[in-house]
């Protein structure tokens, strides 16, 4: 499978423990174009990254939030003549063996958007973590008016014709679900495809940085962007 | 019924707006949704009804119980206050998206073309 116009787009902020495994394990899989924004990160994420081999390494000078790292990301790769991008978080809960799984159906031309969902599988996903994200379908449905069962979730893969459609604003976690709202303003074909997500010690203390009170501010953003 | 020229002037505008609003969900344009439309509709069909019916007003100050002046000023009072932060919130936002804009482009500007 020819994999020399497959774009990875790496988001990371303050990963320096990890960054350097997580793109071995991407290369390891036959992914040679990998694409790292760093975010504005305080710790040596930047210079953990630019170590590893063959990356190209952007970097935010401030920290303006996963979405707009994410969105730096696949502008690179749009600029790259990238035929498929694929999205996926940079803490290593993402296993790159799911790359194929998702950009199957894009090859095919089946689909413009495959959505990585974790809820099919949830084994070892915390429960707060299962209800936060069932509340995030919820309102991303009644906001954005499509039903997906893990609006959350930032494993992705984007055909270069969705890709040049989507044109998202929202900078921070709002962002997941907005790629949502552009699936449905533009029609795209999608498919959600089961992931495994790797709970490790580390990730698991990262997700409890993304509290409820994080929830709710990502909520009332939402709400906020969309009378505004 | 006989009309003023700010009545037929409302009813105008508000027309305008509600048509575009209609116009720009049908097309599916930008971030037009279901809700942004009906707000919009309810917000302009409101003053439409408004520049028919004037009356209306005084019914709903009533039913409302703003029937002083000193009421009317702190509503009023309340609702500026209210679109100034709503103005302001606007501002800041235009601001971040603005940021996050020049931090993307100055992330970019060594990438190949």
């Amino acid at each position: 499978m020819p994999h020399n116009k497959v774009f990875i787009v790496v988001p990371v902020f303050n990963e320096a423990r990890v960054i350097k495994d997580t793109l071995k394990e991407i290369q390891n899989e036959g992914y040679a174009n990998i694409i790292v924004v760093d975010d504005g990160s305080t710790d040596q994420t930047y210079q953990m990254a630019n170590e590893a081999s063959d990356i190209l390494v952007l970097r935010h000078r401030l920290n303006r939030g996963k979405g707009a790292a994410t969105k730096t990301g696949i502008e690179a790769a749009k600029l790259l003549n990238a035929d498929i991008i694929v999205t996926m978080d940079g803490d290593g809960q993402h296993d790159p063996k799911d790359i194929q799984k998702l950009i199957e159906p894009i090859l095919k031309k089946h689909c413009d958007v495959i959505l990585g969902t974790r809820l099919a599988n949830p084994k070892g996903m915390p429960w707060h973590k299962i209800i936060a994200n069932h509340i995030g379908n919820f309102f991303t449905w009644y906001l954005f008016g499509l039903w997906v069962t893990d609006s959350q979730s930032g494993f992705r893969a984007y055909s270069h014709h969705a890709a040049e459609l989507i044109n998202t604003k929202y900078d921070r976690y709002e962002y997941d679900s907005e790629v949502i709202r552009e699936i449905y303003i533009y029609k795209l074909k999608f498919k959600e495809i089961p992931i495994e997500v790797r709970y490790t010690e580390y990730s698991m203390n990262k997700m409890h940085k993304q509290n409820i009170w994080n929830g709710l501010i990502t909520l009332y953003k939402m709400f906020w962007k969309l009378i505004n | 019924m006989n009309f003023h020229l700010y009545q037929i002037a409302i009813i105008l505008v508000s027309a305008i707006m509600i048509f575009q609003g209609v116009r720009n969900y049908v097309r599916g344009k930008g971030s037009q949704t279901i809700y942004k439309l009906l707000i919009r509709i309810s917000i302009w069909g409101g003053m439409i009804v408004v520049a028919f019916f004037p009356d209306t007003l005084s019914l709903l100050a009533k039913t409302l119980g703003i029937i002083d002046n000193m009421n009317a000023v702190i509503i009023t009072g309340f609702l500026l206050v209210f679109l100034m932060i709503f103005k302001l919130l606007s501002a800041i936002e235009r601001l971040e998206q603005g940021l996050s804009e020049v931090t993307r482009k100055e992330a970019l500007k060594d990438i190949d073309r």
